[in-house]
């Protein structure tokens, strides 16, 4: 079974979220990026597929800078079998949509019979993406995944609903899975598989060798970002002062002053 | 003025109060509203709909919809898109929209916003990005655009109208995805949604054992429930029912209280 997996580079959970000069996006310089964490269990879950299945082969795609190459390699090292690198400055400030394409456009040169990725990013948390990429390809998709089993020509996967419920739903391959938190425990890369990685294939790729020139980037994009800025600030909190007991003594007063419980 | 269309959601046979919610979120965007209800036997719910705020209702009823499916749902939406002639689609961000409604706005290659708690003239939508540490405003370009909108974000719509119902045929043939079953997970379903209280603890309590002895009591002392933070539920610290925020249940207590969490206490709630 051929599995694709796309993955992102994000700013790394701790890392200091300062605006930009103009507004448009935080300041990159300087701070760490990871593997979206979302995006980690997706790959966990299709180095358990090759566990399970020696002969599948998993192929890693990620899009962006130079430093994305850290993101591949270590997913390389955790297992994946060769990646793929949109880097081309071309592709900056596209919008989802753009993203779905370029991944389109990788998918079709790879022809996976799943993609599996993480059901939003911790940048922009906006889910968008997978849903996409399933509609121009062409095949069906369920997101939320929480569990995935692999039958002899799809997958049963269960999604998970509000409320503690989940939906059971059987998707014919190919399709695509986009993992919730917690779908599996993601293992370390090794360090035999670190070394491995290096020896892994990684191709680089532009926008125009995937046939995209012109219809992805900034210039395509339907959705900008005008602007972001920290969330205002809520209106009267109140700090209490002293120790444990007189904490609490005031705390307990003020839910009761407000009427809360 | 532009016409927008709004995908109603049902939940135990009537409509969602989300829906009604989109309904304020149309007349604050200002546009004409037709609505589309999706699925089997729901004529009364697409009245219900008509009658409070959904202007001119499509109804899509089919047998195959009677349960949830992303292909189904894609096309009933679309051929409600092309009937209205909308060039705005709203969906609730739930299970569902968060499932089909970037589906349908790459099939109808349209600006998408997704979880929007607001909405500015322009129309310029304001949502959160980086787990609520910042918010961010997003202006599609001219032309179609879909848009998710963060249930609670406004009141629902109380008022009345005269709205009218209009079935809608659609060609529900060759759907891949096939629904099995809906079940509750496995260990006792904890429905935060519905809790009037909820102290929610978050990594810095310090170890697992302090939710059943400290978050676990202070709620029951309080009369409400327990619940957690996303690096508590993802180091198995507690199962993902507990989980409300980022990607978890999307809660609508009177009063919350959290403990030990570095989330902001807005983000994703209702």
């Amino acid at each position: 079974m051929k599995i694709l997996v796309c993955l992102k580079q994000v700013p790394h959970q701790d890392a200091r979220l300062d605006v930009n000069a103009d507004g448009s996006w935080i300041k990159e310089d300087g701070i760490k990026f990871e593997i979206n964490s979302y995006d980690t269990f997706a790959l966990e879950e299709a180095l358990r597929i090759k566990d399970a299945d020696p002969t599948s082969e998993v192929v890693v795609a990620s899009i962006g800078p130079e430093r994305v190459t850290q993101a591949l390699r270590t997913a390389l090292g955790m297992g994946a079998d060769r990646a793929v690198h949109v880097k081309d400055p071309a592709v900056d400030g596209s919008d989802a949509l753009g993203i779905a394409r370029i991944l389109a456009a990788v998918a079709k040169e790879v022809g996976p019979d799943v993609v599996l990725m993480g059901l939003m990013s911790e940048d922009s948390n906006a889910s968008a993406v997978p849903p996409m990429l399933a509609e121009l390809m062409g095949v069906p998709h369920a997101t939320a995944v929480v569990k995935a089993e692999k039958g002899a020509s799809g997958f049963r996967v269960e999604r998970e609903l509000e409320g503690g419920a989940l939906e059971v739903v059987d998707l014919p391959n190919p399709c695509l899975l986009a993992g919730q938190t917690g779908l599996n425990q993601v293992r370390y890369a090794s360090l035999k598989g670190i070394m491995a990685a290096k020896k892994k294939p990684l191709d680089v790729k532009t926008a125009e060798a995937l046939g995209l020139a012109g219809k992805v980037g900034a210039s395509a994009a339907k959705a900008k970002i005008r602007k972001i800025y920290p969330p205002p600030k809520g209106e009267g909190a109140e700090i209490l002062t002293g120790n444990a007991d007189e904490v609490v003594a005031k705390l307990v007063g003020k839910i009761k002053e407000l009427g809360l419980l | 003025m532009a016409s927008i269309l709004l995908v109603a959601e049902l939940q135990k046979g009537a409509i969602r109060e989300a829906t009604y919610e989109l309904v304020s979120f149309a007349k604050k965007l200002g546009g004409d509203v037709t609505s589309v209800v999706i699925g089997s036997g729901i004529a009364s719910q697409a009245e219900a709909l008509a009658k409070r705020g959904g202007g001119k209702v499509y109804a899509c009823d089919d047998a195959a919809l009677a349960n949830y499916n992303v292909d189904g749902w894609a096309k009933a939406v679309r051929a409600a898109a092309a009937a209205s002639g909308a060039e705005t689609v709203l969906f609730s961000n739930t299970p569902v929209g968060w499932d089909v409604a970037a589906r349908v706005a790459a099939g109808l290659d349209a600006a998408f916003v997704s979880d929007a708690f607001d909405v500015k003239p322009g129309p310029v939508f304001v949502r959160r990005i980086f787990n609520g540490k910042l918010d961010a405003e997003i202006a599609p370009a001219a032309g179609k655009v879909v848009v998710t909108v963060q249930p609670g974000a406004l009141a629902a719509f109380e008022g009345t109208d005269t709205g009218s119902t209009e079935p809608l045929a659609v060609d529900l043939s060759g759907l891949r995805a096939k629904f099995v079953e809906t079940k509750l997970a496995s260990s006792k379903g904890v429905d935060l949604t519905k809790a009037e209280i909820i102290v929610s603890g978050g990594r810095g309590v310090g170890a697992p054992e302090k939710f059943p002895e400290v978050i676990q009591p202070l709620a029951a002392a309080l009369g409400g429930a327990m619940g957690a933070s996303r690096p508590v539920v993802d180091a198995g610290w507690l199962p993902h029912e507990y989980q409300v925020g980022s990607s978890g249940q999307v809660v609508t207590p009177s009063s919350i209280s959290r403990a030990a969490s570095r989330a902001r206490s807005s983000t994703s709630w209702a």
